[in-house]
């Protein structure tokens, strides 16, 4: 509660507050944030100090708002309150759509104080009763004005907006001039609140394109509610209603299509006359041409630079192969010339050789003699170097004729033995050849196979046929009883042997059988010799019975066999026939053969018939 | 841009670091990559590697000559500095002095190497980092840290650097106390009147304990006191001593003499002690402690109480003794925070409670976290501001010297002052009252006093209001005292009911 003052107290200052001391606070929290702000400000006041300047700023604004009186507003029709100008009838004219709501709301203070009836009856003024006093015009536009809708509304079709657009030509004399106000009185609609201006002469490329972006695609808040014939209200019932808006909007809409198309209109009458877009152009289009060439340019070259290469690479190349092939032609030349020469001196040196023995009759006494000499001289004289040809012509040339004799016999000699040597290497290397040949072939591996041996080995093959059970050792179990040689065999040896064999071309094989044959008969002439088939793998086919006119190939005999068959033992002159079916052979032959091979079979069923026999015992 | 917009607040404590981030308005203390929100402040040396946090603690049994801890003691500190001295005493890990200033000697690897504390500061800062950005999933780099209040001008130099040296870029550096009370938003809703707050602080290995007055929003540090020969490492070691006396008893080992049997012992204790700050009772167990002995031993919280009780007084003692140099008694206390881990203890906490029987205690955030937390939240102010020069961080404010009072008479017709603009507010000031008084009255008289600190009131103003008219119901007059950074002041009031009013300036003394 506070204290009473007693009579006589007056408001009074008695001392001095003490005054304010600095302290170390912590450099934390909003307050202290908020303090360093106001400072680094350098505001002295405290914020409601500052609140307190701004609102008296605002008042003396207030205070300077200036009312320009309507002329005509006592004559004002309130009936035709549409078409009556709001910012007027309330002395704004001068301030449009730009005064606050603030100015608004004084200027109407101040106009109603002015025209009020009251007032106006009060003064002795005569009121025209009810609405069609002009004071509803006052009230009409503060309604208007006063609401943001309605105030958006009516500036929309603010009567003083210049709607106009300028035309090309207009725009082509004086673009900046000319353009400058008409975008900025049109910016006021733009519903954005920054908007980049037309700029200059001298504006980047960027200004300018946001500038045309900006209007390309202007938003605009200007809307045409205001001009609505029909008044929704008015309506009656709510199918009126309806109506009435349909009509509306489908006004509405035109209108702002209108506004649009005005906009674009501007923007594009804007936009061809704009020297800037045309320096743009020029300057792009002089960029990409510089580019364009820049860029043929360096192709160009680059491709004369590989053309260059190439040509470089090529002569390089031609270069090289011509030198090489001169050199080689140089080469050749030399060689051929040398031996030109040698052959020259060879020609020269045997002539020589051959004159010289003929000279001396060959060193024979008889003709048979000279005839073998120069045999022999021509002898030497294809087999003898140059340089021994030309020693021992000097020696013919320098020496008697017995030395000559002596020295040409020599060389004779010595020519005899070399081709001696020649021919006994040429024996050795076919025996070497051939050695190799049966060794590869696993000849036994040095254990000599004789004859008997190679019978003996023939007729146990024969003796154990293919499917024997482990057959190649009972083979060589087989020769070891019987064998006269006293060699161990192994079945690997034996084995060895029969594939050898079995390799060996038929006419060997067939000595071997001959050879035995013979043997057989000298040994034992009851028994049938047995021949061929000495292979099991072989059979039949294989055996290749020899004519007089050489053996009979594998093919003949098929031949042979095909038409044995198919002209059977009826048939008219049936071995012409069969000769004609097998060439290479006439019909004595193939007779021959058949013989054979009739003889062959039946050697064969005896040795069978034998054998078997000899198991039974 | 839009990456600078999260910042991050790290408390990085002597023994452990912690980091917040501020996002969305709100500040959430962020978990590392092994899923704790607190990393202890240990680097690890290895051939290849660093390793920091938990793993390096673990690893310091094998590793204790190439383990760093408590690299916060020597930061900024030269080598003849006896804090230095001690630490290096304490550590395992060698200290050397080149150019006067500690290094560590890591002989890990091929070649002794010797590290800069700034460069293990680094370490755990890109620690901090990593982790951040792990729960932000962009980079940051705007950050808050936060220091302990005695902490000299090269050390905050040095930890700057450090966290520099880590890609960060340090907003502020902020005391660990005011930190906390942003944490709890203290101070931002008491604006009018004078406030007093004490943040107690027990850390792994110190102490401290500030007592700030809050006027206006702006915090001010009446008085401090560190004592870094207390902290929840002296508990735990208490509690491993203890262990060991029962190792002794049971197995008659005696472990003293085996480092890393102890250190295996102080991990235990650690864990034990976290667990008796929730249960009732913890398990101890360690596995082949000494000669191939496991250990096991139950701690009940008593037990662990009892063992204590002569640090948690040392713990309690500091209080009392700052709240007689700051002239203020426990009622003026007006709030209480508790940070730090070992606040967490139950009996500290109850022995703080009592000391303050009728003073809200701030303990509901986990106390480890709470000092990142009011980093984060002052990061978040301040990023995207411009900030202040490092040396401008400490910044003088003018205040008012006085207390502005208005004498009144109470119910019962006796003199009373009530405070208009208490001292101590920041300047420029206004204060809003609505005074009243009875209605049978026409003439009023306001009296302006002041009173300067434990001095008598004197007037300074008398403001009169004349033609009231008296009614049934009481006078109400609006009173607006606004006082200017000189401390000049200036008092309108006015009536409500018609509108009468009266103004007075007062000028400041010069």
């Amino acid at each position: 509660m506070l204290l009473e003052a007693t009579d006589g107290e007056e408001t009074a200052v008695f001392k001095a507050a003490a005054a304010s001391v600095q302290v170390l606070v912590e450099p934390v929290g909003r307050w202290f944030e908020a303090y360093i702000r106001r400072r680094n400000r350098n505001v002295s006041a405290s914020f409601q100090e500052l609140e307190e300047e701004e609102e008296s700023s605002e008042e003396s604004e207030d205070e300077e708002l200036q009312l320009e009186e309507h002329p005509m507003l006592r004559t004002l029709d309130p009936k035709d309150w549409k078409n009556q100008d709001h910012y007027a009838v309330l002395g704004l004219p001068h301030l449009r759509y730009k005064a606050t709501q603030k100015q608004i709301k004084a200027a109407h203070k101040a106009i109603v104080l002015k025209h009020h009836p009251d007032k106006r009856k009060a003064a002795g003024e005569q009121i025209v009763e009810g609405d069609n006093d002009y004071f509803t015009c006052i009230t009409k536009a503060i309604e208007i004005l006063s609401d943001p809708v309605k105030r958006r509304a009516f500036d929309s079709v603010d009567p003083t907006f210049d709607n106009s657009v300028p035309s090309k030509s207009e725009g082509k004399e004086n673009f900046f001039d000319v353009f400058a106000p008409v975008f900025e009185r049109n910016a006021r609609w733009s519903s954005k609140k920054h908007r980049p201006s037309l700029g200059t002469m001298d504006s980047t490329f960027e200004d300018v394109d946001n500038f045309y972006s900006f209007w390309y695609n202007f938003d605009s808040w200007r809307e045409f509610s205001y001009l609505d014939e029909e008044e929704k209200e008015k309506a009656e019932c709510r199918d009126e209603r309806r109506w009435i808006e349909k009509q509306n909007r489908a006004s509405r809409a035109q209108r702002k299509k209108e506004e649009m198309n005005r906009i674009r209109t501007l923007v594009d009458t804007a936009y061809s006359c704009d020297p800037r877009i045309k320096k743009f152009k020029e300057e792009e289009k002089a960029r990409k041409e510089a580019e364009k060439k820049a860029k043929a340019e360096a192709k160009k070259k680059e491709q004369e630079e590989k053309e260059r290469a190439r040509q470089a690479e090529l002569d390089a190349v031609r270069l090289a192969k011509e030198k090489e092939e001169e050199e080689a032609r140089q080469v050749a030349l030399q060689a051929k010339k040398e031996k030109d020469i040698q052959k020259k001196a060879i020609k020269k040196e045997r002539q020589k050789l051959r004159t010289t023995c003929k000279n001396w009759n060959y060193f024979a006494d008889n003709e048979a003699d000279g005839v073998k000499m120069m045999e022999e001289v021509e002898k030497l004289c294809d087999r003898l170097e140059l340089t021994s040809l030309q020693s021992l012509n000097e020696i013919l040339a320098s020496a008697s004729k017995e030395d000559s004799k002596a020295a040409v016999e020599k060389q004779v000699e010595e020519v005899n033995a070399q081709l001696q040597r020649e021919r006994e290497a040429e024996v050795q290397a076919r025996q070497a050849a051939r050695s190799a040949e049966q060794a590869s072939g696993g000849g036994g591996g040095g254990k000599g196979w004789n004859e008997d041996d190679l019978q003996l080995l023939i007729k146990a093959v024969n003796l154990f046929p293919a499917g024997t059970n482990a057959r190649w050792e009972v083979i060589a179990n087989y020769m070891n009883v019987h064998s006269t040689s006293g060699m161990k065999r192994t079945a690997k040896d034996v084995i060895n042997k029969a594939k050898n064999l079995q390799k060996l071309d038929p006419l060997q094989k067939d000595e071997i059988n001959r050879k035995a044959y013979e043997k057989f008969k000298k040994e034992h002439t009851s028994v049938p010799p047995s021949i061929d088939n000495a292979l099991p793998s072989e059979r039949f086919d294989a055996s290749g019975g020899e004519g007089n006119a050489g053996p009979w190939t594998t093919e003949e005999q098929k031949l042979l066999e095909q038409a044995l068959k198919t002209y059977p033992v009826s048939t008219a002159e049936r071995w012409e026939k069969i000769a004609a079916a097998v060439p290479g052979r006439n019909k004595k032959d193939c007779m021959k053969r058949y013989k054979e091979l009739v003889e062959m079979v039946k050697a064969k069923k005896a040795a069978q018939e034998q054998v078997a026999a000899k198991n039974k015992k | 841009m839009f990456s600078s917009m999260s910042a991050i607040g790290i408390h990085f404590g002597y023994t452990c670091a912690c980091v917040a981030v501020f996002k969305d308005g709100r500040a959430d203390v962020v978990a590392n990559d092994a899923g704790d929100r607190v990393t202890p402040a240990v680097v690890g040396y290895r051939d290849t590697e660093q390793i920091v946090g938990i793993a390096a603690k673990q690893g310091q049994v094998r590793n204790a000559a190439n383990t760093v801890v408590k690299v916060k003691q020597v930061l900024g500190r030269r080598f003849d500095d006896p804090v230095t001295q001690t630490h290096k005493a304490e550590t395992k890990c060698q200290v050397v002095s080149r150019e006067h200033m500690p290094y560590y000697e890591i002989t890990c690897g091929e070649h002794a190497q010797f590290v800069a504390p700034g460069d293990v500061a680094k370490l755990i800062f890109k620690k901090m980092k990593e982790t951040a950005q792990s729960a932000l999933g962009s980079d940051v780099t705007d950050t808050v840290i936060t220091v302990p209040f005695e902490f000299a001008h090269a050390q905050k130099h040095a930890l700057r650097d450090a966290a520099e040296a880590a890609g960060f870029h340090v907003l502020r550096m902020i005391h660990e106390p005011a930190a906390a009370l942003l944490a709890y938003d203290v101070g931002q809703d008491c604006s009018s009147g004078n406030s007093h707050v004490l943040v107690y602080k027990l850390g792994g290995t110190s102490l401290s304990v500030t007592v700030l007055q809050i006027n206006g929003g702006m915090m001010r540090v009446v008085s401090t006191s560190t004592d870094h020969s207390i902290g929840g490492e002296r508990f735990t070691q208490a509690l491993a001593q203890h262990l060991a006396s029962e190792f002794k008893r049971s197995f008659k080992h005696d472990v003293s003499s085996n480092p890393r049997a102890l250190l295996k012992l102080m991990n235990s204790a650690d864990m034990a002690k976290h667990s008796l700050s929730s249960l009732g009772s913890a398990n101890c167990f360690v596995d082949s402690l000494h000669d191939g002995i496991d250990f096991e031993c139950a701690v009940s919280r008593a037990r662990f109480e009892l063992l204590c009780s002569t640090l948690f007084n040392k713990s309690i003692q500091p209080i009392r003794s700052l709240l007689d140099e700051a002239g203020l008694s426990a009622r003026d206390i007006n709030k209480v925070v508790l940070c730090g881990g070992s606040s967490r203890i139950p009996r500290l906490q109850q022995m703080i409670r009592e000391m303050f029987p009728d003073v809200e205690l701030l303990n509901s955030s986990p106390p480890d976290e709470v000092i990142a937390v009011g980093a984060a939240i002052e990061a978040g102010l301040l990023v995207g501001r411009d900030g202040l020069a490092p040396e401008e961080e400490s910044v003088a404010v003018d205040v008012s010297a006085a207390d502005i009072l208005l004498k009144e008479v109470n119910d019962s017709g006796a003199e009373t002052f009530s405070i208009l603009l208490p001292v101590g507010t920041p300047l420029p000031a206004r204060r809003h009252h609505t005074l009243s008084a009875e209605g049978k009255l026409s003439s009023l008289c306001l009296e302006i006093y002041q009173r300067l600190v434990t001095e008598q009131p004197e007037i300074l103003s008398k403001i009169i209001l004349r033609d009231l008219q008296p009614s049934e119901e009481n006078h109400s007059i609006d009173a607006v005292v606004t006082m200017k950074r000189d401390g000049s002041v200036h008092v309108s009031c006015a009536a409500q009911k018609n509108g009468k009013s009266e103004a007075v300036t007062i000028p400041a003394a010069s």
